[in-house]
């Protein structure tokens, strides 16, 4: 029951007869990822919103291209299908506002043929109040919160912006992202600044960063602890990546496991003194292209440098992984510099400007 | 036990945009090709060309290229759409 005072929901209702035929529900209307899905009841939903102190229709934003309004109870909706929890609902809220920033280009990247997906980097304290595991099986099903998290925001491109394979996602190849991709800052086990602080988001804020990304590339080096042959090993596989997928360059992100981040912190370097590192080391000539039956479209250009990262900024460092093993890796962008990835505090308006005297 | 649940979709409808009118004939006109500038697409519209000329008469073909394949056409090509009969766009890969 609704209390007085409180909006109430203006989506469709629906009665199902119990669990099993929502499921069936959802699934036949084309709402789901093939996965079986929390029911969205007026209870759930209105909890994500009284966490967040949203009301229904507030404006999460506006997607750029086909105008599409994203409203607070629609994302609600899909958050707790995808099982969040109210106190995820605001890390999802904030990604959806960063993912909708013109240069995120969410259309182009929900829509390609290159499919990539929406990876998701959570900061600051946050992490450690919804229980997300920056430690073992990152980047995979490592805690209840970064699945849920990562889920809502496929569920909600599927529903609230006809995401679904074959409509608007013309993905030739998907990647196992796309049903969550979500990854919280190991903060606590290094000496290195949050990635959220390194983008300009005052320390102690919680934040999100989004990025158009593919699937993550695993390197293993356990046989040094010079930190230039194990940075080598990552620039390795991003010149990798420029020959087999994309040339170009773009925001690529780098998760360096413990025991490969020990020597690096133990020499002294930050997170700058890589990237610089990376930058430098990651380019390829396009004549390389030849090598790898990409010949015809070297043309006269052999020579010409492309570099991975266009400056050594668009590298994202993250610090993350189980405590044991020499592994590390590299997340390569979708289709270079087309897409940037954005990185928004949770609680701040970020398209707030001030008012107009 | 009966659950009331909540529609996940934007719920909107169609915007109402309409198809423009067809031209009866492309004799004579002017049509414009808006590539996604991706490589395979060179091939298709030189073909098309050819075809709407030797065929259908077309009389002049315009060619522009969006500077980005994964975003809308340049504010300065949508411009120029109301000075052609007809126009090819969506072409992918």
């Amino acid at each position: 029951m609704h209390a007085s005072n409180k909006p109430a929901l203006t989506s469709k209702p629906y009665d199902v007869e119990d669990f099993a035929a929502a499921q069936e529900f959802y699934h036949s209307n084309g709402w789901t990822d093939g996965l079986p899905i929390v029911p969205p009841t007026a209870a759930a939903v209105e909890a994500c919103l009284e966490w967040a102190v949203m009301p229904p229709d507030q404006l999460i934003g506006i997607e750029p291209v086909r105008a599409q309004p994203i409203t607070a109870e629609k994302l609600a909706i899909n958050a707790v299908m995808a099982g969040c929890l109210p106190m995820h609902f605001p890390a999802v809220a904030t990604a959806w506002q960063a993912m909708m920033k013109d240069e995120f280009l969410l259309h182009g990247t929900t829509s390609s043929t290159g499919g990539c997906a929406v990876l998701v980097i959570l900061n600051g304290p946050i992490r450690r109040e919804i229980g997300a595991n920056s430690t073992f099986n990152a980047l995979a099903n490592s805690d209840r919160a970064t699945a849920v998290i990562g889920r809502a925001l496929r569920l909600a491109l599927i529903n609230l912006l006809d995401v679904r394979p074959g409509g608007i996602d013309r993905s030739t190849f998907g990647h196992p992202g796309k049903f969550s991709y979500c990854l919280a800052e190991d903060e606590e086990d290094t000496s290195w600044q949050p990635l959220s602080v390194v983008r300009g988001i005052p320390e102690g804020a919680s934040a999100v960063t989004v990025m158009a990304a593919m699937a993550p590339r695993q390197i293993m080096n356990e046989w040094t602890t010079d930190p230039k042959e194990i940075l080598e090993t990552f620039a390795a596989e991003m010149r990798a990546n420029q020959r087999h997928y994309s040339i170009y360059g773009g925001n690529y992100a780098i998760v360096i496991a413990k025991q490969l981040r020990e020597p690096i912190e133990k020499a002294g370097w930050t997170k700058a003194d890589i990237a610089e590192f990376v930058y430098e080391r990651a380019r390829v000539r396009r004549g390389e292209w030849a090598d790898v039956g990409k010949g015809s479209i070297v043309r006269d250009r052999a020579g010409k440098i492309h570099t991975a990262l266009a400056s050594p900024d668009h590298l994202l460092v993250i610090a993350a992984g189980g405590p044991a093993g020499g592994f590390g890796a590299v997340i390569p962008p979708w289709m270079g510099s087309k897409t940037k990835a954005v990185t928004a505090a949770i609680g701040a308006c970020v398209d707030c400007e001030p008012p107009k005297s | 036990m009966i659950i009331r649940v909540f529609d996940p979709t934007h719920e909107m409808k169609a915007a109402g945009n309409k198809p423009a009118a067809r031209p009866s004939s492309l004799q004579g006109k002017m049509v414009g090709f808006i590539s996604n500038g991706k490589e395979g697409t060179k091939g298709y519209f030189a073909a098309l060309e050819r075809m709407l000329r030797d065929e259908l008469g077309v009389g002049e073909i315009v060619w522009r290229t969006k500077s980005n394949y994964s975003a809308p056409a340049d504010a300065y090509i949508v411009d120029e759409i109301r000075n052609w009969h007809a126009v090819v766009a969506g072409v992918g890969d």
